[in-house]
């Protein structure tokens, strides 16, 4: 009984950890864009008055049973895949469920919350939204084949399936994944990008030309719960990353301080992943569909590849 | 007398009755063949025993029918899924014509279905599987007028090619091995692909035919297409698995021993089996006819199968086998799912309707449960497929391109998946589906019964696994140990889909609680007119849902894809044999002084080479 | 009176004289007397059929002479089982036949039952004979009734079609007469158990030549290409039973000849591969040929010769699998064939357009002759559980014992070939709107009764072919044996 306590604690608490992080690298990423922009930009909370503002907003529009549930879905996705990641490389807080999933089940649970959010947004009548969403699933088509070559190459490379076990060689070796297949980094680096959805791919929701495409009619607690789950996602897309490329976190023992310091560790490695896309958006114009698409299936693809042939040869 | 013999005769003495009883009595026609199917599954699944063998002579062959475990579990996909399909037919034919020949035929069917697993020997396989081919003929035309180069036609004369092929080699095998039992040909390596390997390659074209592989998938997506919906589900979900079932049984020499022959085959097939799985996701997700799109899908998912089939190891074949029983299941309720739409609405071309979810909330849940088990994310039972075939691919099989070529097949898959859905139930209403009322109840109790299927292997597979696992048994496979609830792969790792289930469950009711509650007095429900649409308005009678060329930016990125269109290709070679065909024709040149010249000059040659020709 | 294998000849014959005389006195004589004749000529066939499988042949000597200075007739197992399925299918054919009202343009009942008569005394003797010249003189007595049958109902086309039939058939007269001449020389004999035992004393040449002579105008009998021009003009404009009966009796009696002559009386090499190789021409030209037809008739006529050319194909392979496989497809393309003019033919006679465009939709007219034509189709392609299936099944596991692959997938193509005309027929029958003028003439009951026996046959043995398969095999030993059909007759 102690143990589900134990447990379901660990969770709630990686969950917050999550939104807090995610929300706030939101805001980061709002004052970055700012001050390039020479501008003073958003307070870095910014997100979470933006949160509790539609939280309290008085009128909330549900279109549909669908439309209702679309922003759980993406919940459970982001917080689905966020357990089944390791955030901690050792220890007993923040374990979660990491040893009861592997990698293709993570992949496709992060198709999971588009689809929930797809549906809402036809649901809604709105054309805009149905249009986003054909763009959006479009782009995943594009961007989620060099991420698939990447995560490929890896498994071959070390035999393995399972985060931890990634996580577990480069704790022993000491050398950081990127360095052992840096192909592999390439290819999903730029897949983020796609996933993301920052400049140049942010045509799926394009503010000015489609309304927002997919959340243009949500609003309220529903762009609210959204917001929260994007959030928690991004941290989530940040923190495999890092587990994946750069070692995890969680180096520093099992004490308390042990655990803050590995979970700033993570922070830190979280953010400085993050940057890449922040500032890549920062200077991109937006690319037309079809061409994020092509893009995707050349120069990241051919990474992809090279990186699977690293694998298998080397 | 046997068991088996029993169930036959009542499957096609209750074609024949149906038949008959249409000219009495219209209503009667339909209960008769649900009676029918009803009592053969029912003695089937009471009376009807593993190990089961009837032996007789006809005409000089000795013919041999019996049930191991690998016929026991294709038997649950087809009387299954065809008890499910005439229940759902009662509804669906209801009101049309020739009802009668409508369900002799697929009593017929059934029977060629059933006949063909427990086949033991050749001879009756191939009775069998053409009985079959010709039963499903006749329904494939049931809903023709006016076009003869139609697609019953092609229909048949792929079949008969793949037939024949396999009759060839059925010939051969007696030649060659002097038997025509499958089990004593088996064993004295007829399939082996080290000698007389054009056997197993006529068998494989055979039975690949029916299973729509590339490039011999043509038939496929109008046949599915124009078949009316009921029988669609069993022809798509049941008998395209009959090809599976052929597939498996002549690589079964193959996946024991592991010989060379046999390694370039399994190659040569799983590619084409990935390149079907391609060609058939991206024609599907251009479709706007929602059965022309399903019936596309169905091709690509056959290629999945295809693929899982040739890769030989234990994941792989073990994932060909669970697909086939769940491809049955949410295509044969996304079939059914087109059907209802189609008498409730009128049609299914989705420039035409939208919006139905109102109108049709049961039929659109089953939608919705089998289109996210197609596109195979969790935790439903799709995924299951999915994580075998990719663990097949990459840990066992080393087949790593193929592993991402599928991955673009599944991840394309999305994108049709969301337009079915879309297309149908979302988006604003049509003013003409205004009166149009959810599918009746002995319509949705079989679309609802395959949609738990669906949900319930995505949390307990074992259910599906230990069947799968006896089957291949007998095909040869050593014994191997599933667990009922987890996935694990060689390497070690494991997936545990309970507690996913659980997991995922839990955090819906308290997401869906939180949100439901908090704020709910503020909480204002809209239709899907009333939108943010900037300045313009919406007026009467307009429908604003996005459904023409759906997916046009991809189409375009693609476009060199596109470009490789097979039935063309087929469709060129029938119009010049056909013109040479006539041009042939015209050595009767019904003038009777040719015909004399004809015959003296073939005397004078017949004695001129006299010499040559009789010694 | 005891039953002896003449009487099959003379009853029609007599019948055919009977009919002239009686149908003076009551008019439907004509009508009924054949009906008896057939029935007698079945019940012939049962009284003797038992005593030819236990007793390996009867030979019966005419007027007293003995062979070979007499004529003899001969019912061994293949014979016989020729002559009882050709009594059968005829009796058939008739009450098919019985309310047939012939297009009376110029024509009477009496003459078209008397020529039919003829024509079918004419077939069983040449069945049954075992004299060469005896064979020639049937030969021309089914010539002769073919060629006025032919041109029965006295339009252009049927005489048209009549004069090539009449200008071939002269041909394979002469050509006939030419090879008898070169063998009576050669051999001093015109029995063919004594030939085929003084051949091996004959020089090759000689042999070969007359040989040829024989295959040629045995060729054009048994519809062989390039000598079978005149068949689809014949079988199309002839009256709807004599088409039946074309296809069903004289083609047998043709293929019977010149199987007789190959197997039994010459000993020449080579005669086996020449049938194979000429077998799938036959075959492969009809059926293609048979694809661009439009008229519903000629459509059927070409494909019997392509199923002619079948049989030859699996006479030329010549194992004891193959020769069996070859007598039941003539047993079965006999039926079947004789099943499909008489549906088809009733198609015809609803619609105004004889197109095959008039098929369309007259299911809904005609439902139990639809429901016929469809199964006899299928039957005749090969679909199991049709009887169909089982001789083409013999036919290629006989080529497969002896590795003939290219020859099984030659015959398997042209399968899908006839499979495409056939089928494109039936989804004609049943799935295409009827836009032709029609006048409705429903089948009387006599013809559903036959259509039904020849039908329940094809269902029948398609799922049990033990019920022929011994009577089969004793079939295809006895032609094998040459030495004893020899040794039987010259005792």
């Amino acid at each position: 009984m102690e143990g589900i306590g134990f447990e379901i604690l660990g969770a709630l608490l990686t969950t917050i950890l999550a939104f807090v992080v995610g929300m706030f690298f939101g805001g980061l990423n709002r004052k970055i864009t700012a001050r390039t922009q020479n501008r003073v930009g958003p307070p870095v909370y910014q997100n979470f008055i933006d949160l509790m503002k539609l939280q309290a907003k008085r009128t909330n529009i549900a279109h549909g049973f669908m439309g209702h549930v679309a922003p759980i879905w993406i919940i459970i996705a982001a917080t689905t895949v966020l357990m089944f990641i390791p955030i901690l490389h050792d220890g007993l807080w923040f374990r979660n469920l990491t040893f009861r999933g592997d990698l293709i089940f993570l992949l496709y649970m992060m198709v999971f919350g588009s689809l929930g959010m797809a549906l809402g947004a036809g649901q809604s009548g709105n054309p805009n939204s149905a249009i986003g969403v054909s763009r959006g699933l479009s782009q995943m088509v594009g961007f989620e084949i060099p991420f698939v070559l990447a995560l490929v190459s890896l498994m071959i490379q070390f035999q393995t399936t399972s985060i931890q076990d990634l996580m577990a060689y480069q704790h022993e070796s000491g050398q950081w994944i990127i360095f052992a297949n840096p192909f592999a980094f390439l290819a999903a680096i730029l897949s983020y990008l796609g996933m993301f959805r920052y400049s140049p791919f942010d045509i799926v929701g394009a503010p000015a030309e489609l309304a927002s495409g997919p959340i243009s009619e949500f609003g309220g607690k529903y762009l609210g719960t959204v917001m929260t789950g994007g959030s928690i996602f991004t941290f989530v897309k940040l923190v495999l990353m890092v587990d994946i490329f750069f070692g995890g976190a969680g180096n520093f023992g099992t004490g308390f301080w042990g655990v803050v310091a590995g979970l700033v560790e993570l922070v830190v490695k979280t953010f400085i992943v993050y940057l890449i896309p922040v500032f890549i958006g920062l200077v991109s114009p937006r690319f037309r569909t079809e061409q994020a698409i092509r893009f995707f299936w050349k120069w990241p693809t051919v990474f992809g590849v090279i990186a699977v042939l690293w694998a298998v040869f080397l | 007398m046997n068991t088996l013999t029993i169930i036959l005769l009542i499957l096609t003495i209750g074609a024949a009755f149906t038949y008959f009883i249409n000219a009495v009595n219209h209503k009667l026609t339909a209960i008769s063949a649900f009676v029918t199917i009803t009592i053969a599954t029912g003695y089937f699944f009471g009376l009807a025993e593993l190990g089961d063998q009837f032996k007789f002579a006809l005409g000089d062959f000795s013919m041999q029918w019996g049930l191991n475990a690998f016929s026991y579990y294709f038997i649950y996909i087809v009387l299954g899924l065809s008890w499910l399909a005439l229940l759902y037919s009662i509804a669906y034919m209801e009101g049309k014509a020739r009802l009668g020949y409508y369900y002799g035929a697929f009593l017929l069917t059934i029977a060629g279905m059933f006949g063909v697993v427990i086949s033991q020997d050749f001879i009756s396989l191939f009775i069998f599987w053409e009985i079959m081919t010709w039963a499903s003929f006749l329904l494939v035309i049931y809903n023709y007028y006016y076009n003869i180069k139609t697609e019953g036609m092609k229909y048949m004369i792929f079949s008969a090619i793949g037939a024949y092929a396999m009759l060839t080699a059925i010939v051969f095998i007696h030649h060659y091995y002097g038997t025509f039992l499958i089990g004593e040909a088996l064993s004295k390596g007829a399939f082996s692909f080290n000698q007389h390997i054009f056997i197993p390659i006529f068998l494989l074209l055979g039975f690949g035919i029916k299973a729509a592989v590339m490039p011999f998938h043509v038939w496929a997506p109008g046949a599915y297409a124009k078949t009316p919906m009921s029988f669609t589900a069993v022809f798509s979900g049941a008998l395209s698995k009959m090809g599976i079932f052929g597939i498996a049984l002549v690589f079964s020499t193959y996946y024991i021993t592991h010989n060379a022959g046999g390694f370039i085959a399994s190659q040569i097939l799983a590619w084409m089996g990935g390149i079907t799985a391609v060609m058939g996701t991206i024609y599907a997700l251009i479709q706007t006819d929602a059965k022309r799109l399903l019936a596309y899908s169905s091709v690509a998912q056959l290629g999945y199968i295809v693929v899982g089939l040739s890769t030989g190891t234990k994941l792989g074949i073990m994932a060909a086998l669970y697909l086939a029983v769940l491809h049955a299941a949410f295509k044969g309720a996304l079939f059914m799912v087109a059907g209802a739409v189609e008498k409730q609405a009128g049609t299914t071309d989705m420039t035409k309707i939208s919006g139905l979810i109102k109108r049709m909330p049961w039929t659109f849940l089953v939608a919705l449960i089998s289109i996210i088990t197609l596109a195979g994310v969790p935790p439903l039972g799709g995924f299951v497929g999915k994580w075998l075939i990719y663990e097949a691919l990459i840990t066992e099989s080393n087949n790593y391109f193929l592993a991402i070529v599928i991955f673009f097949s599944s991840t394309a898959a999305f994108l049709y998946s969301y337009r079915f859905l879309f297309g149908l139930f979302l988006g604003q209403e049509e003013e003409d589906t205004k009166d149009v009322k959810e599918a009746p109840v002995t319509m949705l109790i079989p679309m609802l019964m395959l949609s738990f299927v669906s949900i319930i292997t995505g949390v307990m597979p074992g259910l599906v696994f230990n069947p799968a696992a006896k089957a291949m048994n007998a095909l040869g496979f050593a014994d191997t140990n599933w667990d009922m609830t987890s996935l694990s792969n060689i390497w070690g790792n494991t997936t545990d889909l309970s507690l996913i289930g659980i997991f995922i469950i839990i955090v819906f009711i308290l997401g869906f609680a939180v949100l439901t509650l908090k704020g709910r007095k503020k909480t204002k429900s809209v239709g899907t007119k009333d939108i943010s649409s900037s300045g313009e308005l919406w007026k009467e009678g307009e429908n604003w849902t996005f459904q023409q060329d759906f997916f046009k930016p991809f189409q375009r990125a693609a476009a060199p894809l596109y470009k490789f269109d097979m039935d063309k290709i087929w469709s060129d070679m029938g119009n010049a044999l056909e013109a040479f065909f006539g041009f042939f024709r015209k050595v009767y040149t019904g003038n009777g002084q040719t015909y004399a010249i004809y015959v003296i000059a073939f005397l004078a040659i017949l004695l001129i080479f006299k010499d040559y020709i009789f010694n | 009176m005891v039953i002896s294998p003449v009487h099959y000849i003379v009853a029609p014959l007599l019948a055919a004289f009977a009919i002239a005389l009686l149908s003076k006195i009551y008019k439907n004589a004509a009508r009924i007397v054949p009906g008896i004749v057939l029935f007698y000529n079945i019940v012939i066939s049962l009284v003797l059929m038992p005593q030819v499988l236990e007793k390996g042949m009867i030979s019966e000597v005419i007027a007293g002479w003995e062979a070979p200075w007499g004529i003899n007739l001969v019912l061994t197992p293949f014979s016989g089982f020729l002559t009882t399925a050709v009594s059968v299918i005829g009796f058939a054919i008739w009450l098919y036949g019985y309310k047939f009202k012939v297009r009376l343009q110029g024509g009477e009942v009496k003459y078209y039952e008397i020529l039919q008569m003829m024509m079918i005394a004419g077939s069983l003797g040449v069945i049954i004979t075992g004299d060469l010249f005896n064979m020639f003189v049937f030969i021309e007595i089914v010539g002769i009734t073919a060629y006025s049958l032919t041109a029965f109902y006295r339009h252009r086309d049927g005489a048209e079609a009549s004069f090539k039939y009449l200008l071939i058939g002269s041909l394979a007269s002469i050509f006939l007469l030419m090879g008898i001449l070169i063998i009576y020389t050669q051999t001093g004999s015109l029995n063919m158990a004594q030939i085929a035992e003084r051949m091996p004393m004959v020089p090759q040449t000689m042999k070969v030549t007359a040989l040829i002579f024989f295959l040629i105008a045995l060729g054009i009998e048994a519809e062989m290409f390039p000598m079978n021009g005149w068949a689809p003009d014949a079988y199309s404009q002839a009256p709807s039973p004599t088409s039946a009966v074309f296809a069903a009796v004289v083609s047998v009696a043709g293929v019977y000849a010149l199987i007789r002559v190959t197997f039994t009386v010459f000993d020449v090499e080579g005669v086996h591969q020449y049938l194979i190789v000429m077998g799938f021409v036959t075959m492969l030209v009809a059926e293609i040929s048979a694809v661009a037809q439009v008229n519903l008739k000629r459509m059927l006529a070409y494909s019997s010769l392509g199923q002619m050319g079948l049989v030859l194909i699996a006479f030329g392979i010549g194992s004891h699998l193959a020769v069996f496989g070859a007598i039941f497809l003539m047993l079965n393309h006999a039926v079947i064939k004789a099943l499909l003019f008489m549906s088809g033919s009733y198609f015809i006679y609803n619609s105004d357009d004889k197109r095959l465009i008039g098929l369309n939709g007259i299911h809904k007219r005609l439902p139990f002759v639809s429901a016929i034509f469809s199964i006899a189709a299928f039957a005749i392609i090969g679909f199991p559980p049709f009887s169909g299936f089982w001789s083409k099944f013999y036919i290629l596991i006989a080529a497969g014992d002896e590795n003939m692959i290219f020859l099984i997938i030659g015959i398997l193509m042209v399968t899908i070939i006839e499979l495409v005309y056939y089928l494109r027929t039936v989804a004609r029958i049943y799935f295409y709107k009827d836009e032709v003028e029609h006048t409705e003439h429903k089948p009387s009951i006599n013809a559903i009764v036959a259509m039904s026996f020849l039908t329940l046959f094809i269902i029948v043995i398609g799922i049990y072919p033990n019920l022929i398969t011994g009577y089969l095999h004793q079939a295809a030993d006895s032609l094998l044996d040459k030495a004893s059909y020899i040794q039987h007759i010259l005792k």
